[in-house]
């Protein structure tokens, strides 16, 4: 049976309960909130953006461990396409970010205060 | 329904972590907020560390599984390694440090039994796009800073309104983390009970052909024979739960193009080869593509047109203004008369 058994099947109790699942739900919300709290606070546009990229991290956490609380593969295939949009995001978000740099000489959101609608 | 945790220790925790972030995010004053940080960071640790205990003591007094012991140090670096990319004054470490936490919960991934996505996260986030978010950090760059914190411009070194973000922050986890909990006792035990490897090896009637080859491998399977085909769904006929395989005999075609089975055979569950398993990808690849392949198409159209969207932003031509490039020209003589080498240059 050794064999047949995956690396991390064999360093993980099979146990999955509510218990187990809220630790981890915990991390996944804090580290959405801390994400959350560097895009409002930080004024550098690329911060901001990494604020983000922290945001799908903590979202992708919580589908894994809900995914295998329920031990299906769902999650995974959802933290797949979320990868797909982090990727997307980034090279729009960065493109965007040069563009504004080289109008402004500057990183500052608050040098675009004018488009605020 | 059990309870997970106490909330008035869930609300005493968040504040305390609120005003960690608060203390920790970077400000100026004489010692470039060194002092503060640090106060910031221990009692975010305090915090989130009186969360770990509290939970794992209800959970030991209620005689429930506890987490594996290394998600603790994962938990820890990827929190604190965040806490410091949006404290950090310098966008490359902010990026270093969000590598950091991505690792951090690559190692959270593998202690869920998602093998796959979490090497897929090291090469494609740590690899790919964080290599690319260090690239436009050092292409957008305003003037050298060297160590000095005071040259460090104030897009930097202040944060916007951090009590009125903090506490928005921490309400939220708050909020969250309540009503999760709440429900949490409620959630259904899936599977039966079943453990992982068994609910994993549920997929083995999707993958005739891995049978073959596995049985094939183990020197189970003679010439002409092959695991047995459902006529309809084309599934092989397999009970996992009671490791038993069906086998049969081919000889050719019939006339309406079925395959022609001359004679059929079990293997017990004593014959079951032990390497005969489906694992993570197996399982990842055939959810993908048999469940949601819409799902492709669409990550495939988003990619298109971000690649397209970028290509058309960053080919626009900004010409600089006269004053914009005076300045630019004056922080860096300022950064270069600190430093006799470098004014010599």
């Amino acid at each position: 049976m050794m064999e047949s058994l995956t690396l991390a099947q064999l360093a993980f109790p099979e146990e999955m309960g509510p218990s187990v699942l809220a630790p981890y739900l915990f991390v996944s919300t804090a580290m959405f909130a801390i994400g959350l709290i560097g895009f409002l606070t930080r004024k550098n546009m690329i911060i901001m953006f990494l604020c983000t990229e922290l945001m799908f991290q903590a979202a992708g956490l919580a589908l894994i461990a809900f995914g295998r609380h329920h031990l299906g593969s769902d999650g995974q295939t959802f933290v797949i396409f979320v990868l797909c949009v982090a990727a997307a995001e980034a090279a729009m978000a960065l493109a965007l970010v040069v563009l504004l740099f080289r109008h402004r000489e500057t990183l500052s959101a608050s040098a675009w205060k004018e488009l605020n609608g | 329904m059990e309870q997970i945790i106490d909330p008035i220790a869930l609300y005493l925790i968040c504040g305390l972590g609120a005003a960690g972030i608060a203390f920790a995010l970077p400000r100026r004053d004489r010692d470039g907020g060194r002092t503060l940080t640090i106060v910031g960071g221990l009692l975010l640790a305090i915090a989130f560390g009186g969360a770990a205990l509290l939970m794992g003591l209800r959970a030991s007094h209620n005689s429930a599984a506890l987490p594996n012991i290394f998600f603790y140090p994962f938990a820890a670096i990827g929190l604190g390694a965040a806490l410091r990319m949006i404290t950090h004054k310098r966008p490359v470490y902010s990026a270093l440090y969000f590598i950091m936490t991505i690792i951090a919960s690559c190692g959270m991934y593998l202690l869920l039994s998602a093998e796959f996505m979490a090497f897929a996260l090291v090469i494609i986030y740590a690899g790919a796009i964080l290599i690319t978010y260090l690239f436009v950090i050092m292409l957008a760059t305003q003037a050298p800073t060297g160590d000095k914190d005071e040259l460090l411009d104030e897009v930097d070194a202040e944060a916007r309104e951090p009590i009125l973000a903090c506490a928005i922050g921490f309400v939220l986890v708050g909020l969250l983390t309540a009503a999760m909990f709440r429900g949490i006792g409620d959630l259904p035990q899936p599977g039966n009970g079943a453990t992982l490897a068994q609910a994993q090896n549920q997929v083995l009637a999707q993958l005739p052909k891995k049978i073959d080859k596995e049985l094939a491998r183990q020197g189970l399977l003679e010439g002409g024979w092959r695991v047995a085909r459902d006529q309809e769904t084309g599934q092989a006929v397999i009970d996992v739960d009671a490791r038993t395989i069906t086998l049969e005999l081919v000889d050719g075609k019939d006339s309406h193009g079925h395959p022609n089975i001359i004679a059929t055979r079990t293997l017990t569950s004593d014959e079951w080869p032990e390497s005969l398993s489906a694992n993570n990808l197996d399982r990842l690849g055939y959810n993908l593509l048999n469940d949601h392949p819409m799902m492709i198409e669409i990550a495939g159209i988003i990619l298109l047109m971000a690649m397209l969207g970028a290509t058309v932003l960053a080919r626009k031509h900004v010409e600089l203004e006269e004053d914009l490039k005076a300045a630019q020209a004056r922080k860096l003589g300022a950064y270069m008369g600190d430093e006799p080498q470098g004014g010599a240059a």
